[in-house]
């Protein structure tokens, strides 16, 4: 029996002369919601949020995704939840927001090498090429939501939820030896 | 497997992102409770069942999670257009092909 | 070599042989074969028998079109498959095959005295035969019937291959890689654009394998088709063969079968056998060319009576010839193209027959001067031979009267009325068709798809038309796409366009009541089953389909539907638009379930949840059950214990000391804003307004129907943020239907909602002795009633892990249940396993969970409620705030029904002989009554209760609530069994438990 894909080592989980998987280490997540005039959480963030849905914003080692027209997901370290948590709280009277901690929801695989893009065809509907690298966005793979992130031309992260982690890593993982086989 | 235009994401995606909500512009009473029985019947049960385009709601479950409407031709399968929740119905006349309006 | 092989002609490698075997018997071919062109080389035409005469059958075709050579094929232990085509199924050294439909051997099939009483057997036979006695079916009808259907033999073993699936992405995608498809691909191979070409085929080239005598531009066909694929691979261009397009879906989603390994004697590592790709073009280009018709006339169907241009293709692409002594039966001018490439490759041509008075002088020339007898104006009416045509019954026709017929022995009759455009793709299209006289044939119209059809396919015929057209296509689609396709204009010489004319039956001086002239040879279908239908009274194709079956065959009529329809036309007196044409439904060829299936098997079959205490659960020897997605431990049986004996230790030892549960799965919303407890007011029942920060209520969830969705305990974690709960399978449908009220019914409120159903491990605690033990893990705060009272929640450090801790409890014992971020969910569950030790700590399942709460009378949402329960019918009415003025559900329960009296209510049953009842068991007021007997309720949830010293139940019972202490019975199939109504709380109904 395995052991939860979250209660892994961070590394390569799985890899091939086509591609390969790794667990990213734990980071903080948070998702956030607000609308209106954004500049109170742009101040309280240190950075400005995406406001077109895809596109990523990083500052220092905090990275923005904008999920949707009032969504967005932060990643950073993860001493860095509670300077975030409260910065948000501090500008949340001018601003009312959501602020949620996710980093325990869900996992982040790494997806990389050559044939990294070709393996995401076996479970995303949505072509990723139409994905720009420095992007990202929430689509599904094998029916499961996941939020993929575009970090070069063969090299991805996908966030995918603990429960869903183990399904989507295992289909991954055939797909990496079957690119293999085909592209030996 | 259809093609939609998400009008939040404004792409063009495949139907496995969407789920299907159900016939749009079915506006819940400001006051429920003062609605006689007809009248709540008619909101909660009555529904449309064109032959042709048909004002509908979609959501882009896997992707921004929005919902939003859209009017499909229920013959040929094809939306003739989305837009954003709360835009007002969009004008048939514009959206029909020559011969069809 | 064998003396049907031709040495020096084909694209097989005469350098390789291959043994297969066939029937249990060694054959030789070569690489590059089919196993029909390989037993045709060893001069085998008998491959198989029909479907329902049981007679013996040869290759027709030479493609995946062929309805008669179906065989088993053995590819290893587990790789069994049957029907399939022995045109199509290359050979390699090992592979074994078998005919199909035969008893006991090919050669002699008892099943062929179906054949001799084939007039019993005509169109409509079964409607018509099996209609009386009725208590025959049974007995009779129906295992014959069951005995003798089916084509093959189905596998019985688990299939161990593996299947894959693909998306795919492209500007162009064109369907046929034959001259037609490959002049498009060409053209539109430009500006980086995406292009991919498509074929069924092992090789690309299409009819350009079977016509090596072409010369376009200058270049033998050959030499013009590897230095064309050369080009287009240096061009981005993607070519994948033995891959079929097996359905056109809407907007452009074609649905392609790649086989990987059929065709390869040893499986490579990792690669699966099929993959399914499913492809989005931009444009289609559908080059599919055309199929070839047999002539209709009787005996037809006899092993070496095949198609001209399949024995072509035999000829040029495999090098072998069906027959040294071939005889050419025609209306058409192709065969005569066939007649010449034999006699070439040393076959002495009988006679070219041909039912037209002239046709060009040049076919005259080229057949006087290879010395090949011509017959035109001739017609034939029969073939003889036993197991292999021996000869052709060939009768003058003379100012339209059909003469005496005279036999010309033959060891092949090859035929051709003319050629059908492939229209498969497009009509799945929903594209039109358009009659077209001169061709007698449909061809395409308009599509709604962004797709244009190419080549043979429309009708066009020669190579040179063919590449144009292709050419002109391709430039077409690159042009929508705002590109300007690569300019090509092509010449060819040797060129065999041709022309001819159309038949129902051929003429024939015999009764044609007598004449099995087949139509459809995979389903037996005569051109006499045809007539009769008519004469029957089906009017409409589809119905003349249905009654002879005509095209309904794994071939989907690809030969039979267009000879079908000019029969039945006729015999209808109507113009074949007006006797309409059947449908094309995908798949285009037979396909199997595993290329459906794709990855979704074994492993992948589908996604199990599991939480972060799954593992522990398992390492524990817990039985699981699977609850929506979710795989839940059940129960937790200790050596010897069955489920009965392992539930009942479980719901004594919690109500006896500390039990624990894994509660993970529950649904978790986390709902903030400032009009977050507006949202609550607004979606749940309850009243939000009141509840003090740092305590919890149960929440009940309704539609606006009235009708409860969904329950859960909530928590109230600051002033604008609420923990909601759900049910296990109810957290995405409740999510989404807040998610729905609240972006398009209440757009204006400032709240939002976050799916935390995996951020926490929950892990529930409930027993006498809980808070003793989960004191010492919880600094700064006092686990008593003033301090943490029933329904208090509070965040902090549980065991040194950020908790969210609640004191509620689903089982009537004292209970808390602690979040913790998901991943640290074993440790803590660990740690107060072992703290538990001292206290007999027990882990327990859900169905001991279900057990303690239905003591409790706690519903559970979906199991004692059904979509059609209100709170009043459940004993919820408490928890309606109805001094709200409104809420989801609020109108819905003032619905004429919903206030109406006698409407089943959840209460409680105890059976007078101490039976545990069945869950879904129905109720009657009175036993005695006449069948059928007046159901008032069922009975949702039922256990044996050691707390209430007898088995318990709850049941939907109409007026139940009014009818406490009086009497219902369950009827079963052994007796009946009587109950008492009783409250639903059976065990300490005044919550005295609940108190530390």
């Amino acid at each position: 029996m395995s052991a939860p894909i979250s209660q892994k080592a961070p590394g390569v989980l799985a890899a091939s002369t086509a591609a390969e998987i790794a667990l990213a280490a734990p980071c903080a997540r948070l998702s956030l919601r607000a609308r209106g005039d954004l500049a109170p959480l742009n101040a309280a963030l240190g950075l400005t949020l995406p406001t077109r849905i895809g596109q990523v914003v990083p500052a220092g080692e905090r990275q923005v995704i904008c999920l949707g027209p009032d969504e967005w997901m932060i990643h950073a370290p993860s001493d860095d939840t509670a300077a975030i948590a409260s910065a948000c709280a501090d500008a949340y009277a001018t601003l009312p927001h959501s602020l949620v901690d996710v980093s325990a929801r869900e996992v982040t695989l790494t997806i990389k090498g050559a044939h990294a893009a070709e393996l995401l065809t076996i479970g995303c509907a949505r072509d990723i090429d139409g994905i720009p690298v420095g992007e990202g966005r929430r689509t599904f793979f094998d029916g499961q939501t996941v939020i993929l992130w575009r970090d070069g031309d063969t090299a991805f992260r996908m966030d995918v939820w603990n429960s869903f982690s183990g399904h989507v890593f295992d289909l991954l993982k055939t797909g990496c030896a079957e690119l293999a086989a085909e592209h030996a | 497997m259809l093609l939609i235009h998400c009008p939040y994401c404004e792409e063009t995606l495949p139907e496995a992102e969407f789920t299907y909500a159900g016939q749009a512009h079915i506006i819940r009473p400001e006051n429920p409770s003062g609605q006689t029985d007809d009248q709540w019947e008619e909101f909660l049960f009555i529904r449309a069942n064109p032959k042709g385009p048909h004002y509908e709601r979609w959501r882009h479950f896997h992707g921004c999670g929005r919902f939003f409407n859209a009017v499909r031709d229920t013959v040929s399968d094809k939306f003739l257009t989305t837009y954003k929740a709360g835009a007002p119905r969009p004008d048939l006349s514009t959206l029909l092909p020559e011969g069809q309006k | 070599m064998s003396e049907y092989r031709v040495s020096g002609k084909g694209r097989v490698d005469a350098a390789r042989p291959v043994s297969f075997s066939f029937d249990g018997k060694t054959f030789s071919g070569l690489k590059g074969d089919t196993v029909a062109s390989a037993l045709l080389a060893n001069g085998v035409h008998l491959m198989g028998r029909s479907f329902k005469y049981h007679r013996p059958r040869g290759a027709v075709a030479a493609g995946s079109e062929e309805p008669n050579a179906l065989i088993g094929t053995r590819r290893g232990p587990g790789r069994f498959e049957p029907n399939t085509r022995a045109t199509v199924q290359e050979i390699w050294d090992g592979l074994q095959t078998n005919s199909q439909n035969k008893y006991p051997s090919l050669k002699f099939d008892v099943g062929a005295v179906n054949d001799a009483a084939y007039m019993l057997f005509s169109a409509g036979f079964y409607y018509k035969t099996f209609m009386w006695p009725k208590n025959f079916w049974h007995k009779v009808y129906e295992p014959f019937i069951r005995a003798a259907a089916g084509l093959g033999v189905s596998p019985t073993e688990e299939d161990p291959d593996h299947y894959a699936s693909r998306y795919l992405h492209c500007d162009v995608l064109i369907v046929g890689a034959g001259p037609t498809g490959i002049a498009a691909a060409k053209a539109a191979a430009v500006d980086g654009l995406k292009v991919v070409l498509v074929d069924e085929n092992a090789e690309a080239g299409g009819t350009l394998l079977s016509e090596p005598q072409a010369q376009i531009g200058g270049k033998p066909a050959w030499d013009w088709l590897a230095s064309e694929l050369a080009a287009l691979k240096d061009a981005g261009v993607r070519i994948m063969t033995r891959t079929t397009a097996i359905g056109y879906y809407h907007q452009n989603m074609i649905g392609m079968v790649e086989k990987l390994t059929d065709h390869l004697p040893t499986l490579p590592k990792d690669t699966p056998r099929e993959r399914m790709w499913r492809v989005r073009a931009k444009r289609v280009v559908l080059a599919q060319g055309a199929l070839e018709k047999p002539l209709v006339f009787h005996g037809n169907d006899r092993p070496g009576v095949m198609l001209a241009g399949s024995a072509q293709t035999f000829l040029n692409r495999y090098g072998v010839l069906v027959g040294r002594k071939p005889i050419v039966l025609t209306c058409h001018d192709s065969a005569w193209y066939a007649a010449f490439d034999l006699s070439d490759a040393g076959a002495k041509v009988q006679a070219i027959v041909d039912t037209r008075e002239s046709v060009p002088q040049a076919l005259l020339d080229g057949a006087q001067s290879r010395g090949i007898p011509v017959k035109l104006s001739h017609t034939a009416s029969g073939t003889s031979g036993r197991l292999r045509v021996n000869a052709l019954r060939v009768n003058t026709i003379r100012s339209g009267h059909v003469e005496g017929g005279q036999n010309i022995a033959c060891d092949a009759v090859l035929t051709s009325g003319g050629w059908t455009p492939s229209l498969h793709l497009f009509s799945h299209t929903q594209g039109k068709l358009a009659w077209d006289d001169d061709k007698t044939t449909f061809l395409p119209d308009v599509t709604p798809e962004d797709c244009l059809i190419a080549g043979a396919s429309r009708g066009l015929w020669g190579v040179e038309a063919a590449l144009n057209d292709g050419a002109e296509k391709g430039r077409e689609s690159v042009a929508a796409l705002g590109k300007t396709g690569a300019d090509a204009t092509y010449a060819v010489e040797n060129d065999r366009p041709g022309t001819g004319v159309t038949h129902r039956e051929l003429p024939t001086d015999l009764n044609p009541g007598r004449a099995k002239a087949f139509v459809d040879y995979q389903n037996d279908v005569t051109a006499k089953d045809l007539r009769l239908a008519v004469r029957e009274g089906m009017r409409s194709i589809e119905h003349v389909k249905r009654y002879t079956t005509n095209g309904m065959a794994t071939d989907q009529g690809k030969m039979s539907n267009i000879n079908g329809l000019n029969i039945a036309a006729d015999a209808l007196g109507k113009k074949q638009p007006q006797v309409g044409l059947t449908t094309f439904r995908p798949p285009y060829t037979p396909t199997s379930f595993g290329a459906f299936c794709g990855y979704h098997r074994g492993d992948h079959f589908e996604v199990t949840r599991k939480t972060q205490i799954d593992a522990w659960a398992e390492e524990n020897g817990a039985v699981f059950e699977p609850v929506g997605q979710w795989r839940r431990a059940w129960y937790f049986p200790k050596a010897g214990e069955d489920m009965e004996a392992a539930v009942r230790r479980e719901c004594v030892a919690t109500r006896k000391s500390v039990g624990i549960f894994d509660a993970s799965t529950l649904g978790k919303i986390e709902v903030v804003g400032p009009d977050a407890v507006e949202f609550m007011n607004r979606v749940y029942t309850n009243p939000w307004t009141k509840l003090a920060v740092g305590r919890c209520r149960y929440g009940l969830l309704l539609g606006d129907d009235g009708f409860i969705r969904d329950d859960g305990v909530i928590a109230r974690v600051a002033e604008d943020r609420f923990h909601v709960t759900t049910t296990t399978g109810g957290a995405a449908r409740v999510l989404n239907m807040m998610e729905d009220y609240l972006q398009t019914e209440w757009p204006d409120l400032n709240v939002w909602l976050t799916s935390t159903s995996e951020q926490w491990s929950t892990i529930a605690l409930n027993g006498p002795n809980a808070a003793k033990l989960l004191q010492p893990f919880v600094k700064d705060l006092e686990l008593t009633e003033e301090t943490f009272p029933h329904m208090s929640c509070t965040e902090l450090e549980v065991a040194g892990m950020p908790a969210r801790l609640w004191r509620v409890s689903f089982t009537g014992e004292i209970g808390f249940e602690v979040n913790v971020p998901a991943p640290m969910g074993r440790k803590l569950w660990e740690t107060l396993w072992e703290a538990g030790q001292q206290y007999g700590i027990t882990a327990y399942g859900t169905e001991t969970m279900h057990v303690l709460r239905a003591e409790k009378g706690y519903i559970i949402v979906g199991q004692d409620t059904d979509g059609t329960v209100t709170p009043d019918d459940c004993g919820l009415g408490w928890a309606v705030g109805r001094k709200k003025p409104d809420f989801v559900g609020k109108r819905g329960l003032a619905r004429p029904d919903l206030v109406t009296k006698g409407r089943k209510h959840l209460v409680g049953l105890l059976t007078e002989d101490k039976s545990k009842l069945e869950e879904g068991a129905q109720i009657v007021f009175d036993p005695n009554q006449p069948l059928p007997m007046t159901m008032v309720g069922h009975v949702t949830s039922s256990y044996t209760s050691d707390a209430v010293g007898q088995p318990i139940a709850l049941a939907l019972v109409a007026g139940g609530q009014d009818k406490m202490g009086e009497t219902v019975y369950i009827p079963m199939p052994d007796r009946t069994i009587a109950a008492k109504i009783t409250p639903m709380v059976f065990v300490d109904p005044d919550n005295t438990r609940l108190k530390i």
